[in-house]
């Protein structure tokens, strides 16, 4: 008897089981049961029925299945971005149906089995304001009526061909894209009721074909994503950056920002969330907030990706840049001195502009990200200093066939630079984050990150480069310029024979005399304006000569030239200097390098 | 064990009183249109005519004027000649057909006066499918052996007709002379696998 129970009891048990594990696979028991015992906040009071709410048997909407709705008659708005190539069109089949709840609109107990004097008496009469309400705004929600064919995937080479995705993501009969294509109504297993698993971005990636995405640190970093700066209590699905993917940065529905589907309205914050060193390695936020750096938070909203780099106005975000979907980390142990010019990995895959000025959508070199705001665009920064000839176009500045220039763009083969300290030798070629970069940045032996995100030094320098009048020489004042050239060389006049006289005794700046970036060839040429000779108009007048009164350089050789000019009071009338012969330095080391401390 | 055998027995047999007592059957319902005035049917004529001198071939024989041009469901694919199990409701219950149910009975359109959008041919609407045949090889459906071994759902010829979901007889007691009851979508769900 007792045994006969217990077995009727597991028998009882083990078909409990069964359904409870059958239960998420079923719309029974999903947040869709809205029968009276369904288990969501939102149910009937009295039905029932379970398939009632979306479908009958008699007498449904001419719509394939036996649909118990009248569609929503609304005009919605639809998504709209400046990056999509598909043609989007108002919601149809399907998603109407989908629609008919969830634009919060129509009462969900109005199903056109019932009189409509009779509908279902439900918790709520319309779908509540949150995650399941989408309103009749959807150009903040992920497109869809849009047809997903070849012609879209020609047109968007990081949209996947139709033929490509999985089978388990249908489209509808006219290949478009439905609410239907990512998720079905009749099965929760995995959660809102998604057709396929959203960990690690399964879902959109069967879709969006991501450049670099497979190997971005978005994509593989394992760091757990609690202890968010910006939205620190909101959930996110799963535990870790990897896991969570996509959805790190993105709101499939109802994205704060709009156009791109981002969870944040101003455009950095989805980056400082992480950043803010709580969650990514470096703390980007104290960067930016340094005397000196690229602020994205000062605009928001005028960042484009498909910005013109001509007329864009002025901004720097974050995906200036860096491309979120495919930066990687930067391997650990650089050479000291120099970054090498080639893209780094945090800056992969992010459009720029070349040397010669044209627009490039993967750079190659990192100077080419900097071209993006620093050459042609109206938007380029002022000048800082007054020069002789003054350029704001840095991409003209550091053209490889200017007179002179630092080798950014390429090599420069001036054998008159003595002064490099290895591993630079004349020949090498350096990139703008060697002096443009963080007064903490790692590969300069600090501990912040590498990068022009901020410095304390103007304009975003990685040292100290003093450029005002009278600054008595330090390893100090000049350490911007000494991190490559060497001080006892300079001091000990290795290359130009009254250095150590016009740095040290009469305390002109190195910016007095050598324009930092290069001189265009349109406006000087290697005899006047060789050598980075470009002085500057607060520190050096003109000068009486006998060819008027005027600034001039000239380069009469190897080492040697002359200046006409008034600098401290003093006149320079063609006033020679040479230095062709033995470098001092190598003569006498042990003078120089005591001088050096000096 | 012969007392727990005893008491299964009993309390079988008290629920079959129950149940008998609460199925009218066809006596009282809405088929039953023997006390309706001006009709000179009784209980089974009204649907059934009984033609002595052949034998019926299929088994409810029917009035042959039913309206079989009617298109069921018509963007389902699947759709083909309904079965008698089909023929015999829509006789009445396309709402196209005025014409005498049974002899005496006024001819007038068949209308469901609680719910005047039933019954109104289908324009512009759309019912299940019938006359179709169960879907044998997909993932939406319950397989076809699973279906009939529950015994509610009547396929007749692997087909999907009126009399898989309804007894006209009504045997059950279920509301709109269903098989089974539908609570919590059951009859829907033995054969939909949603």
């Amino acid at each position: 008897m007792t045994r006969q129970v217990s077995k009727l009891c597991g028998m009882v048990m083990l078909g409990l089981l069964a359904t409870l594990s059958q239960a998420d696979e079923s719309v029974v028991n999903s947040l869709h049961d809205l029968s009276v015992r369904g288990p969501g906040p939102i149910r009937a009071i009295h039905e029932n029925e379970i398939c009632i709410f979306c479908h009958t048997p008699h007498n449904g909407a001419p719509q394939t299945p036996l649909w118990n709705r009248e569609n929503p008659r609304t005009h919605y708005r639809i998504y709209r971005s400046s990056t999509t190539d598909a043609r989007i069109d108002q919601p149809s089949g399907p998603s109407k149906m989908c629609l008919s709840c969830h634009d919060g609109s129509m009462a969900l107990g109005n199903v056109l089995s019932r009189p409509q004097t009779h509908p279902i008496v439900m918790t709520a009469r319309t779908i509540p304001p949150g995650t399941a309400d989408l309103s009749n705004d959807l150009s903040d929600d992920h497109p869809i009526g849009f047809r997903y064919d070849r012609a879209l995937s020609n047109a968007d080479p990081q949209i996947r061909a139709p033929e490509l995705i999985s089978s388990k993501l249908p489209l509808g009969t006219h290949d478009e894209m439905h609410c239907t294509t990512c998720h079905d109504p009749h099965n929760n297993q995995l959660g809102d009721f998604l057709r396929i698993s959203d960990q690690m971005s399964v879902m959109c990636i069967t879709c969006h074909d991501l450049q670099g995405w497979p190997h971005a640190s978005h994509a593989t970093s394992g760091k757990r994503t609690s202890g968010r700066t910006v939205d620190p209590v909101e959930r996110l699905k799963y535990a870790t950056v990897a896991d969570n993917g996509c959805i790190n940065c993105h709101k499939i529905h109802s994205a704060n920002e709009r156009e791109r589907l981002l969870r944040f309205r101003r455009e950095e914050d989805g980056c400082l969330n992480c950043h803010s060193g709580t969650i990514a390695n470096f703390n980007i936020a104290s960067e930016i907030r340094k005397r000196s750096s690229h602020d994205p938070t000062r605009r928001t909203g005028v960042h484009d990706p498909t910005e013109n780099t001509l007329t864009m106005r002025r901004h720097s975000e974050c995906t200036d840049c860096h491309n979120p979907h495919a930066a990687a980390p930067n391997p650990i142990g650089l050479v000291r001195g120099t970054l090498g010019p080639l893209v780094k990995g945090p800056n992969l895959r992010v459009s720029g502009i070349s040397i010669s000025g044209r627009e490039v959508d993967h750079i190659s070199y990192s100077y080419e990200m900097c071209l993006k705001c620093h050459a042609d665009g109206v938007a380029r920064p002022r000048l800082v200093t007054s020069r002789q000839v003054s350029q704001t176009n840095t991409r003209l500045e550091f053209q490889t066939s200017n007179p002179s220039f630092h080798p950014i763009a390429g090599p420069r083969r001036n054998a008159d630079v003595v002064s490099l300290l290895s591993p630079l030798r004349v020949g090498s070629v350096i990139t703008c984050i060697d002096c443009h970069n963080s007064d903490t940045a790692r590969s300069f032996g600090g501990s912040g990150p590498n990068g022009p995100h901020g410095s304390i030094y103007e304009p975003l320098l990685v040292r100290n480069y003093n450029t005002d009048d009278f600054t008595s020489e330090s390893a100090q004042a000049y350490a911007l310029c000494y991190g490559c050239h060497n001080r006892d060389s300079i001091l000990g006049d290795d290359s130009f024979s009254r250095h150590r006289r016009h740095i040290v005794d009469i305390r002109t700046p190195c910016s007095a005399c050598h324009d930092a970036h290069g001189i265009y060839r349109g406006q000087g040429n290697s005899v006047n304006h060789g050598s980075l000779i470009n002085f500057d108009l607060s520190i050096v007048q003109p000068a009486d000569s006998p060819a008027g009164r005027r600034i001039a350089y000239e380069d009469t050789g190897r080492l040697s030239g002359n200046c006409t000019l008034t600098c401290h009071g003093f006149t320079h009338v063609t006033m020679p200097y040479s230095n062709a012969g033995p470098r001092k330095s190598a003569l006498r080391p042990g003078k120089l390098s005591r001088g050096g401390r000096r | 064990m012969i007392g727990a055998k005893f008491l299964l027995i009993s309390v079988a047999a008290v629920c079959c009183a129950i149940t008998g007592l609460a199925s009218s059957g066809i006596e009282g319902s809405k088929h039953d249109f023997s006390g309706q005035t001006g009709s000179d049917v009784d209980k089974c004529t009204a649907c059934h005519i009984p033609k002595k001198d052949d034998a019926p071939k299929a088994a409810p024989l029917w009035n042959q004027r039913a309206d079989l041009k009617r298109r069921f469901n018509g963007q389902d694919k699947r759709v083909s000649r309904p079965g008698d199990g089909t023929r015999i409701c829509l006789q009445c219950h396309d709402g196209t057909i005025a014409k005498p149910v049974a002899g005496g009975v006024k001819t007038e359109r068949f209308v469901y006066t609680k719910h005047p959008r039933l019954f109104t041919a289908g324009h512009g609407r759309s019912d299940h499918p019938v006359g179709v045949l169960y879907p044998t090889f997909s993932d939406d459906f319950h397989p076809i052996a699973t279906v009939l071994s529950k015994g509610t759902v009547l396929l007749p010829h692997g087909r999907v007709e009126c009399t898989s979901c309804h007894d006209p007889h009504n045997q059950t007691d279920a509301p709109f002379m269903l098989v089974r009851s539908n609570a919590r979508s059951a009859l829907c769900l033995t054969c939909h696998k949603k």
